[in-house]
């Protein structure tokens, strides 16, 4: 019972103490401990947590494949990427370069080096000729397999050329371009993620359509400035004209005194009186794009970005903050434990 | 008119497939036939364009890679811009990364600029120090002692042997600090560890959900100028005079943004008319 | 902690920081005293709010729609037969939401264990998946249903950010959950999630203290718990007295900020005219 009750909630007691306070010490191992250490020692827990994630997945997966459950096919995927993703990064190299140091014919050994760097056979020719003495030509993108490297470095020695294969150091393998895990991110990794990222653009326009309707004041308020950002921001946007926007505002207002007064007279007065002023306006100004400033788009959308937005963001963060102190400090004092399943 | 009014009701409950289809095809049509529209760099990105400007040939400037392939279509333009910009003005450039992916997102842009289009020299003109774990407590390391987090860069060369590290000891030690972050750890976490309490001149970059959250400390100060998302790319880009995929982007985004407009306006006809039928029924 | 051992706690502590103070306060960051004092402040307010619920104080909780929907998610969830799908977020327990989130999953699953409905938890990190089967054990045990508790109610997807939304929306695409609870720290993926769920038709409740997903869910969502409201949850959801203590005395924090607030921006415009000397900015300045 200590282990599970009192010995979770001193250890969130004592640490949580020592970090909050730890930062008015000036004593250099607390400081060393408050800044470095104690994120670290979460960053290698998690580390090493992630075997349990991992073994758990598997585990549920393989469960859906043997007992053939519905959508099993695609735990049979998640079961292959993982072990594919593994192989690359822990077990298989697949990062292997052949580097060519010497030659005796240049155009011989070019043909071989012309079909893997898919160049015309002069310019591989005139690489090697440009190699100073001395130094080693590495073929750019390495081989995933030993014996694909091998096998270049064959035919460049059998083509009178001095060639040698080199493995990549483990670790490097992950981050050096055209090894296997490097090609397994750019051309698997990146076009998923950013697929995934992409269907926003598609869930916002459907969720816009859905929810931006005119249903009381604050929905009104929020649509009309969803509207102003949303064209404010892009180009298209700074070609609107500002008496486009004039005329809209005046077709708008319009509308509401034909709503408050129900009167054709009034309605078609204010339409025609409130066109009549803008079209004069305009006119007279030279109907320039962005003038008055306070209509036009791009403006508008600068002042609600750097005024209300910013203003609300700020009350909502300092709101945030306040509860994140409080709920801290309720785990920390030991108030709240739940979290520990109480 | 009936008729005509039972459509526009029937449509006010589309499938969203149908949306999404519009939104497709509004979004690719651009990007064969470009409209070519101007754009207007606003007052944040032309602040980041002035600070970084005002760097001379020769200063350092940290530039902090936060975003992985999912956000690179918005932020990866923005990065490569600065790092034209900077390149231009021959400021030595230091990289880190804050995520693995980032680590990745450097790379290709490093191949893409520094190498292929400046022929830059690698411990000479920049450096790729690699991704490290560790979320702020990286930052906060750097800023105090920037050879406790990275012994080694990115390739395993020693930082004493690569001569532009030659003074580097701790963020103080950098005249600029640009962070292209798409979340946590990102540019919240430069702005409250490393660049307000060492006083470093900070910029930043990232996605358009994540500028609302950002802007208090560019309003504050505490950052000087923001790029938001690939509209604030595309300014940049403009700005420094070489369009990018930023820019090259930017049509389908206006045309897409309409369409949104529209399909918001045509479901509040919608709605509209179906309110008035229930109030009349 | 009965009133006599706190107060006894509090006097010896009081009297240790004062020997402490006196002496020189060896090691201490001077610049920070503001901030020090002002966390003391806080956390004595905080303290002193939950002492006093805990006395009996009856203290009014603003009904948040949001909290008293779950029952009836749940309660839907039971009468058509389908799961509860709760998302605790897709951030590591180092951040305070996510904590925030387990003890929300701990009260509902206390709900599904009532109602015997059946609750799925697909969770992004490992040390999550620990604490949230912890917290589901708990409360199954609690409710007297250990019974119907299964480890793998609670079980982990994968770190990366869409690779999780992709398994959560394939989740709700097969499983079709009549409820989706979606508590914790989120980023992007928030508007994929609850697109999703809108899609099948379940009830969507989220809760958010990620001020640029807000919107979102409040757009998706047909609840959303907003950022102090979301932290607030447990104490809404348990009743527990020294909870809704700790609540009162966010408000009353809130309170207090907003005069200082006030105060400062009155002594900042008396400085910059000169009428003062004292720099209100650079005294509250954290350093």
């Amino acid at each position: 019972m200590f282990m599970k009750r009192q010995l979770p909630i001193a250890i969130a007691a004592i640490i949580g103490f020592l970090t909050l306070f730890g930062w008015f010490v000036d004593e250099p191992n607390i400081k060393s401990f408050v800044d470095d250490d104690a994120t670290q020692w979460f960053d290698i827990l998690a580390s090493f947590a992630i075997f349990l994630g991992a073994l758990n997945l598997l585990k549920l997966q393989a469960l859906k494949i043997i007992k053939k459950q519905k959508g099993w096919p695609y735990a049979a995927l998640a079961i292959v990427g993982f072990t594919f993703s593994f192989t690359a990064g822990f077990i298989l190299l697949g990062s292997y370069n052949v580097e060519i140091s010497q030659y005796d014919d240049p155009a011989k050994v070019a043909t071989v080096l012309a079909s893997e760097i898919n160049l015309d056979e002069k310019s591989a020719e005139n690489i090697l000729i440009a190699m100073p003495e001395g130094d080693t030509y590495t073929i750019d993108t390495p081989y995933f397999t030993k014996s694909g490297a091998d096998d270049v470095v064959e035919k460049i020695n059998a083509a009178g050329g001095t060639a040698n294969m080199r493995a990549t150091e483990w670790g490097s393998h992950i981050s050096t371009r055209g090894s296997l895990f490097n090609w397994m991110f750019r051309f698997i990794f990146t076009p998923l993620s950013a697929t995934m990222f992409a269907l926003l653009a598609f869930f916002v326009a459907s969720a816009s359509y859905r929810a931006f309707k005119i249903r009381n004041f604050e929905a009104t308020l929020l649509l009309i400035s969803g509207i102003i950002i949303m064209l404010g921001r892009v180009p298209i946007g700074g070609n609107i004209s500002s008496w486009f926007i004039m005329y809209i505002i005046v077709l708008s207002l319009s509308a509401g005194v034909n709503t408050w007064f129900k009167n054709r007279k009034y309605t078609l007065a204010s339409v025609i009186g409130g066109i009549l002023i803008v079209t004069i306006a305009g006119m007279i100004t030279g109907w320039p794009v962005d003038q008055p400033a306070i209509f036009y788009l791009p403006v508008l959308q600068d002042w609600i970005y750097n005024v209300p937005n910013v203003a609300g963001a700020r009350a909502i963060m300092i709101g945030i903050g306040l509860g994140i102190f409080a709920t801290s400090i309720r785990y920390i004092l030991g108030i709240e434990k739940s979290y520990i399943g109480e | 008119m009936e008729k005509f009014l039972d459509f526009i009701v029937r449509a006010g409950s589309l499938d969203r497939r149908y949306i999404f289809v519009v939104i497709a095809l509004v979004v690719m049509l651009p990007l064969f036939f470009p409209l070519n529209l101007p754009i207007r760099p606003t007052v944040s990105s032309q602040t980041i364009y002035d600070t970084v400007e005002k760097l001379e040939s020769g200063d350092k400037a940290l530039v902090s890679f936060e975003y992985g392939p999912s956000t690179k279509p918005e932020i990866h333009p923005m990065a490569i811009a600065l790092l034209r910009h900077l390149f231009e003005k021959d400021v030595k450039v230091y990289i880190t990364c804050l995520w693995p992916d980032g680590q990745f997102m450097a790379m290709e842009a490093i191949q893409q600029v520094a190498v292929n289009q400046y022929q830059k020299v690698y411990g000479e003109d920049y450096v790729l120090l690699g991704f490290r774990p560790g979320n702020e407590a990286v930052i906060k390391g750097l800023v105090s002692n920037f050879r406790k987090v990275y012994t080694v860069d990115a390739q395993g060369n020693f930082l004493d042997d690569i001569p532009m590290m030659n003074g580097i000891n701790k963020v103080a030690d950098f005249d600029y600090l640009f962070s292209a972050s798409a979340g946590y750890p990102g540019t919240v976490e430069w702005v409250q560890y490393a660049a307000d309490p060492t006083g470093v001149t900070m910029g930043t970059g990232t996605t358009s959900i994540q500028v609302n959250e950002v802007m208090p400390y560019v309003q504050a100060g505490q950052i000087k100028g923001i790029l938001g998302g690939m509209p604030g790319a595309a300014e940049y880009e403009k700005l420094i005079g070489q369009p990018g995929i930023g820019t090259s982007g930017m049509d389908a985004q206006s045309v897409a943004h309409i369409v949104i407009v529209g399909f918001i306006i045509f479901g509040n006809i919608s709605f509209f008319v179906e309110r008035r039928r229930s109030k009349k029924y | 902690m009965k009133d006599k051992q706190f107060w006894s706690v509090a006097g010896i502590i009081f009297v240790l920081f004062m020997i402490y103070w006196v002496a020189g306060h060896p090691y201490f960051v001077s610049e920070r005293s503001v901030m020090f004092w002002s966390i003391l402040i806080v956390g004595g307010v905080l303290i002193y709010s939950t002492r006093m619920a805990k006395r009996g104080e009856k203290i009014f909780l603003r009904t948040i729609p949001g909290l008293k929907a779950v029952e009836e998610a749940v309660g839907r969830s039971t009468e058509m037969g389908k799961p509860v799908l709760y998302v605790p977020g897709i951030m590591d327990m180092d951040q305070v939401e996510t904590v925030a989130g387990v003890v929300v999953l701990g009260h509902v699953a206390k709900m599904t264990a009532r109602y015997e409905t059946s609750l799925n938890v697909p969770v992004s990190r490992a040390i999550v998946m620990k604490a949230a089967r912890e917290s589901c054990r708990e409360s199954y045990l609690l409710e007297g249903r250990p019974d119907l508790f299964h480890n793998d109610m609670v079980h982990y997807l994968t770190d990366d950010q869409f690779a999780y939304a992709a398994g959560v929306n394939g989740i709700m695409l097969r499983e079709e959950p009549a409820a989706c609870l979606y508590m914790g720290k989120f980023y992007a993926e928030s508007l994929l999630l609850a697109e999703t769920g809108n899609s099948i038709g379940a009830i969507q409740i989220a809760g958010t203290a990620s001020p640029s997903q807000i919107p979102f869910f409040v757009t998706a969502c047909d609840y959303t718990l907003i950022g102090e409201e979301f932290f607030a949850a447990s104490a809404y959801l348990s009743q527990e007295p020294e909870l809704i203590g700790g609540v009162k005395g966010q408000d009353t924090l809130k309170i207090m900020a907003v005069a200082v607030m006030l105060l400062a921006t009155l002594f900042n415009f008396f400085h910059d005219l000169n009428m003062i000397s004292w720099d209100v900015l650079g005294f509250l300045t954290v350093q």
